[in-house]
């Protein structure tokens, strides 16, 4: 699927939908530039799970950010991960396919997951976001 | 009596020995592993965000702390437990624990903010309450109405990205290294702070913060430009209009709480707040506007472990004493 966001408030709605579509284990890789929205989606999805949009920041201090939700969400942000080393130390494995959704932001660096929902994010020219989800179903 | 404080709740190990006696206290030592010879010791490179890297510098820290007084001799225990990365918070937790375990000591437990809040006053007399707080740091940007010790009300919090990690990130941008607010504070002195008109989020009538579009901002004009990340001129320019920006809605923001809860005591931490440009920013505000402000010294805005023992001797004198079955959080609101 693939959609033109002309601002936060659309980047958000999008991963509101998305939101809406996820199961407890399910993992979502974002992919996206600096500044391109990664966060902004992340704060649609929590939306959708009744997690207030307020509790979202960036996660890149601490790596993992536990929200409590049916199902919880666990907010990771790879984006100070420089090393294999440094990802394993960090626990973020344990948070992937258990009981609650896991999203990824620069899911880059670490090695491919499978059975991912892939969510790339790209900076248009004229402030417009294109976002390509992969791995979902479509709407019937 | 004797008080050990640690912290491993990010990069940073810290441990630091304070003597404390009917509400003063006196800095023994205060060791940050970044900071001093103790790593060179161990040599090589190890990852900054490893647990493991907290593991081997634990020890040596805390014994470069002690300054030769064995451990059976601290009167309490200090430690971070939260928030911060869950795996460094467990080294130093775990480690705290097994050495109140061995010994008897009393265990206290600090949440970080706390310390920085506590930071402003290591080296000051604590004002009257209630104070305003306002923490700026790379994993924080909280702003606090401080009722006395452990009354905390929190007025504001960034909706995104911490003041620091805006730093760090722009200073990325620009092929800087890191820590990006030391670069960025540098070449923003050779700058010109109007050169770009950046955005200012000043999210008015709440006192919440916003660093992400401005990251996104210097992205785009960077783009635009099509500046190489190589010094030069207008590196300077956007380092200085950038500064400008986070300075400007900080001392905003600082105002406008000022302003709405009529407090005019004003502590200013964490490790932005060791920037010189903001420290005389507000302190032009403060004067300005008659407000008594305190700011630690710059060694004592970034992570260090005495403001954690500091907390924890407040925490003793109230028979706030942790169990033995502490454990971490990596998200935990003061």
């Amino acid at each position: 699927m693939r959609l033109i966001s002309k601002s936060p408030r659309e980047t958000k709605d999008a991963g509101k939908r998305l939101g809406r579509k996820l199961r407890a284990g399910d993992t979502v890789c974002l992919y996206g530039d600096l500044g391109s929205g990664k966060t902004t989606f992340v704060k649609g999805v929590a939306g959708s799970l009744g997690i207030p949009e307020r509790e979202i920041a960036s996660a890149s201090f601490t790596i993992i950010s536990e929200h409590e939700a049916k199902p919880p969400l666990y907010h990771i942000d790879l984006y100070r991960i420089d090393s294999e080393a440094d990802l394993e130390t960090t626990g973020v494995y344990d948070y992937i396919g258990g009981d609650g959704i896991a999203v990824i932001e620069w899911a880059e660096k670490m090695p491919e997951t499978e059975v991912a929902v892939r969510v790339a994010i790209n900076i248009f020219p004229g402030d417009e976001r294109e976002i390509v989800i992969e791995g979902m179903e479509e709407d019937p | 009596m004797l008080i050990l404080g640690v912290d491993t709740s990010c990069d940073d190990t810290a441990a630091s020995l304070l003597s404390a006696e009917d509400g003063n206290i006196e800095i023994v030592s205060n060791v940050v592993s970044s900071q001093t010879a103790v790593h060179s010791k161990y040599g090589g490179i190890v990852p900054e965000l490893a647990s493991r890297k907290h593991l081997e510098m634990i020890w040596p820290v805390v014994e470069e702390a002690m300054s030769g007084i064995g451990l059976d001799k601290l009167d309490a225990f200090s430690v971070c437990h939260g928030p911060g990365l869950i795996g460094s918070l467990l080294v130093g937790c775990s480690f705290a624990k097994a050495v109140c375990y061995s010994t008897g000591t009393p265990l206290v437990s600090v949440n970080h903010l706390e310390g920085h809040v506590l930071s402003a006053f290591l080296e000051n007399p604590i004002p009257e309450f209630p104070f305003l707080s306002l923490i700026v740091s790379g994993g924080h940007t909280c702003l606090y109405r401080v009722e006395g010790f452990m009354k905390y009300t929190e007025l504001g919090r960034t909706r995104d990205d911490a003041a620091g990690e805006a730093y760090d990130k722009v200073s990325k941008l620009l092929g800087l290294g890191y820590p990006g607010g030391m670069q960025i504070e540098r070449l923003a002195k050779e700058g010109n702070p109007k050169a770009i008109k950046f955005p200012r989020a000043y999210l008015p009538g709440t006192l919440d913060f916003s660093f992400s579009g401005l990251k996104t901002a210097v992205k785009l004009a960077l783009g635009s430009q099509g500046l190489s990340p190589a010094g030069g001129m207008a590196t300077r320019d956007i380092a200085a209009s950038f500064q400008s920006s986070v300075i400007d809605v900080l001392v905003r923001k600082a105002e406008w709480a000022i302003k709405k809860t009529r407090i005019k005591r004003l502590a200013l931490s964490g490790g932005v707040a060791s920037n010189s440009a903001l420290r005389e920013r507000m302190k032009e505000m403060a004067e300005d506007k008659e407000v008594e402000l305190y700011a630690p010294r710059p060694a004592l805005c970034t992570d260090n472990a005495a403001m954690i023992a500091f907390a924890g001797y407040r925490h003793f004198l109230a028979n706030d004493i942790a169990g033995l079955d502490l454990n971490p959080k990596a998200h935990l609101p003061l």
